[in-house]
């Protein structure tokens, strides 16, 4: 006489895949993320403008003056032939701008000055309200 | 009298929460951060303030004090750059390209480039700063 066998499947204890590994890993990512990441504040100013084709400035009603800032290779912004801090210039710009609002304001600069003596420049521009603000360089003809 | 020992604490629910925790400061950190391949040499922006705020995507020109030259990271010369902007350009017309160039780069290394971009076709080029406070 044959006798009964009962299998009995084991019972599983805890999940079926472990969480462990997937903590470490992420904790790892997150460590890496965090000591590899440099954070950089950046602004960005506008060089070339898509509206900045000639088509768009030659269009312009009426008649604007011009007034042009030649910037040294020492950094100092000469404006009618007057050698000016950043608070004259600002002045200037401002007597400029009352009485044109619409003024263009052309930027020559030196190709020895730096960037950062461009970027004040244009700064103290942009803040004196100048809404047509060009750079124009030199080029040889070849 | 009997004695009996406490069922061991289940401790699941508070492995659950480290995970959202971890995941939540994964994802953040993943977010936020730009991945910008940084230039092989020091590139420090010039400060003003009345830069406005430079949104992501776009191609990075990187120029050195001494005008050395880096596109995405990668050191180059003038000839090649012409060739790896013209290659950008021909897969994306409107490309914006942040020319971030040092402080102290003399506007001879800079504003030629940036002639030569717009020759070019770019209708979007930017310069980079450092935003400072109003003075």
């Amino acid at each position: 006489m044959a006798s009964k066998v009962t299998l009995k499947r084991r019972s599983h204890n805890g999940p079926l895949i472990s969480l462990v590994p997937m903590i470490d890993v992420m904790l790892i990512l997150l460590v890496f993320f965090m000591v590899t990441s440099t954070y950089l504040n950046l602004d960005m100013i506008p060089a070339v403008r898509q509206q900045d084709q000639p088509a768009a400035t030659a269009a312009t009603p009426g008649r604007t003056g011009t007034a042009m800032i030649r910037l040294g290779a020492d950094g100092v912004p000469v404006l009618r032939g007057q050698p000016l801090d950043a608070a004259g210039l600002d002045r200037a710009l401002r007597d400029l701008l009352a009485g044109d609002p619409l003024a263009q304001v052309l930027i020559l600069p030196s190709g020895s000055a730096t960037t950062q003596a461009l970027i004040t420049v244009m700064d103290v521009a942009t803040r004196a309200g100048v809404q047509r603000l060009r750079v124009i360089r030199l080029e040889a003809r070849p | 009298m009997k004695l009996r020992r406490p069922a061991p604490a289940q401790h699941s629910e508070t492995i659950i929460a480290l995970i959202d925790v971890v995941l939540f400061l994964l994802i953040f950190f993943m977010l936020i951060g730009r991945m910008d391949a940084t230039a092989p040499f020091e590139v420090t922006p010039p400060l003003a303030t009345t830069g406005s705020d430079m949104p992501a995507g776009g191609a990075t020109l990187a120029i050195a004090a001494d005008g050395a030259l880096a596109l995405d990271g990668q050191a180059l010369d003038r000839a090649m750059l012409d060739s790896r902007l013209a290659a950008l350009l021909a897969e994306d017309p409107d490309l914006r390209l942040r020319v971030n160039a040092h402080r102290a780069a003399e506007l001879r290394h800079v504003l030629p480039l940036v002639g030569a971009a717009e020759a070019m076709g770019f209708r979007d080029v930017v310069l980079v700063v450092t935003p400072a406070d109003q003075p």
